[in-house]
């Protein structure tokens, strides 16, 4: 399984009485980009905060390169976010730094460079998502899309193995969303080993950037494939989902 | 609450038991996780002085006016007590012994508590509600060393100063009301204001100030920290934040006083 960069193996999560993860099983795939769908609440984002070690799960394992993430105490924990770099819904950008003082953040606070170093990892990161002449700005002087495309750059800044993207599309026009789809697409091609889990609501671009799709269910995974599995598969719950019908297994 | 049927008395009271219980569980876990934040790497030197100049900037005209004001007003109301028995002269020693051991402190950190406290909690809700703070964990930093831990230091260290600058245009106040309005006779005024205010007095004031500013700072942070549910959470944070150490402000500072008087009593 050496393809296997992430297995979610029998995942379970609950909040009081509410069961929201029933035992996920998901394989991760390296170098490639894995969409995960599913209706609103079904916790996708809690998935993704479980992987990211920012929630733990009540039982399974998370495996990483024979490691078990769900086993490892806080200090390594920590260690293993550094792996990591995580695309927010509405970027969340810090409101106190200019882009660029955002983007050259995880640096600072976790690499020692030289200020001239640090300038050029920065302005590399903001010019491969066009931004190079925005860094001076505060991030409510960007409009939606250059906020997202600046917390992609200050994902990748570290060159993370690992890029999650929570919905990064949710709430864009039409047109932001290509965009951002392509500055996803686009970031994944052009960075070798990198792995990117992206959830998402929006059918037409997941069936467009998507190497690997899963969907989640009532707490599990209930199909996965590739997109052109999706088109043609018979599966009920996917076809009602990707085709948006009211008529079917999923209750609203 | 489901509303099958209305809470009895009991139960209503048990649940705000459980709440303040909880509050308070939160609160301790927070601070400590806060101030053991301070006392370890990595130190942030360049965020203690940003938040210490915010905490400066944001209260020192409002404390300066309050105290100049504190100053006469009891300058005028003292006058009257004082006037009745003939001892005017020691309008101005009563006066700023009241000034440096009690109103100091506690006026200096309520309005430090209006103007930086509410700020703290209303900047932490908006990075919580925006999932900021979320962003720094994920970035492997531990958001209540870096976000608590500065802002917590910053107002320990400016609360005492300010309260000093309220003390200073308040013993300024008093002394010109005195000489100017009341036209009290300055030669006496000056003797027993110099006599009867001790520098303990002064220093003891703005140790509990410190104290005071740990709760302002501690208690906006955790409150703000903990928001949820977009903007009016961030709003509700803030106002119980302000109250909550506007109470505890109160509250400590009779035990404060309780515990340390017996420390002055025996030097006059
Ligand atoms: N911290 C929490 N405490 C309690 N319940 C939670 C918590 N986080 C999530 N939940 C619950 O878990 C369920 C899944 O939430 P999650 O945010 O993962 O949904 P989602 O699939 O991401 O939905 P959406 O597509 O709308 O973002 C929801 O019912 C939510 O109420
Ligand atoms: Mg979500």
């Amino acid at each position: 399984m050496d393809d296997g960069a992430i297995q979610l193996v029998d995942l379970k999560k609950r909040f009081g009485a509410q069961e929201v993860l029933r035992g996920v099983n998901l394989e991760i795939p390296r170098g490639k980009i894995t969409v995960v769908i599913g209706r609103s609440g079904t916790g996708k984002s809690v998935l993704l905060k479980i992987l990211m070690g920012l929630l733990r799960p009540d039982s399974g394992n998370i495996l990483l390169g024979g490691q078990d993430m769900t086993k490892l105490g806080d200090s390594a924990l920590l260690k293993m976010r550094n792996r990591f770099g995580m695309v927010f819904q509405n970027a969340a950008l810090f409101d106190s730094m200019t882009i660029y003082e955002n983007i050259a953040f995880p640096l600072r606070e976790h690499e020692r460079l030289k200020e001239k170093e640090l300038k050029a990892r920065v302005d590399a990161a903001l010019a491969s998502v066009g931004l190079l002449e925005h860094g001076h700005k505060d991030p409510h002087q960007l409009s939606g899309g250059m906020r997202k495309r600046a917390a992609v750059a200050r994902a990748l800044v570290r060159k993370p193995e690992f890029l999650l993207y929570d919905e990064p599309t949710t709430g864009l026009d039409p047109i932001m969303t290509a965009h951002v789809d392509e500055l996803i697409r686009g970031t994944q091609d052009s960075t070798p080993g990198l792995t990117s889990l992206v959830i998402s609501h929006d059918m037409q671009a997941t069936l467009h950037i998507a190497d690997k799709i899963a969907m989640l269910f009532e707490g599990q995974v209930i199909f996965e494939g590739t997109p052109d599995d999706v088109r043609t598969t018979d599966n009920p719950v996917v076809r009602q989902f990707v085709e948006g019908r009211l008529e079917g297994p999923i209750k609203v | 609450m489901s509303g099958e049927r209305p809470l009895n008395v009991v139960e209503s009271l048990g649940a705000a038991v459980l709440g303040v219980v909880n509050d308070f569980g939160s609160y301790t876990k927070f601070t400590a996780w806060a101030l053991w934040g301070i006392l370890r790497p990595p130190y942030r030197l360049r965020l203690l002085i940003k938040q210490m100049y915010f905490v400066g900037n944001q209260s020192l005209s409002i404390v300066l006016i309050t105290g100049a004001f504190t100053g006469m007003v009891f300058a005028v109301q003292s006058d009257f007590a004082f006037g009745k028995f003939g001892a005017r002269g020691l309008i101005g020693s009563t006066v700023v012994l009241a000034l440096t051991r009690e109103l100091g402190p506690v006026l200096t950190s309520l309005m430090v508590n209006g103007r930086v406290g509410s700020a703290m909690a209303a900047e932490l809700g908006t990075m919580r509600v925006t999932e900021q703070i979320d962003a720094l964990e994920s970035m492997a930093i531990d958001p209540i060393q870096y976000l608590a831990a500065p802002r917590i230091g910053a107002t320990i260290l400016m609360m005492p100063i300010l309260c000093a600058a309220f003390d200073g245009v308040g013993a300024l106040g008093v002394s010109w009301v005195a000489t100017h309005v009341l036209q009290v006779n300055p030669g006496p005024f000056f003797d027993r204001m110099a006599w009867f205010v001790d520098p303990d007095d002064i220093w003891g004031g703005m140790l509990k100030s410190a104290l005071f500013g740990f709760i302002v700072a501690s208690v906006g942070c955790w409150r703000g920290y903990h928001a949820k549910g977009g903007a009016e959470g961030v709003g509700q944070a803030t106002t119980k934040a302000v109250v909550a150490a506007g109470v505890a402000i109160l509250v400590v500072d009779y035990f404060v006083t309780v515990i340390m008087a017996p420390l002055s009593v025996n030097r006059i």
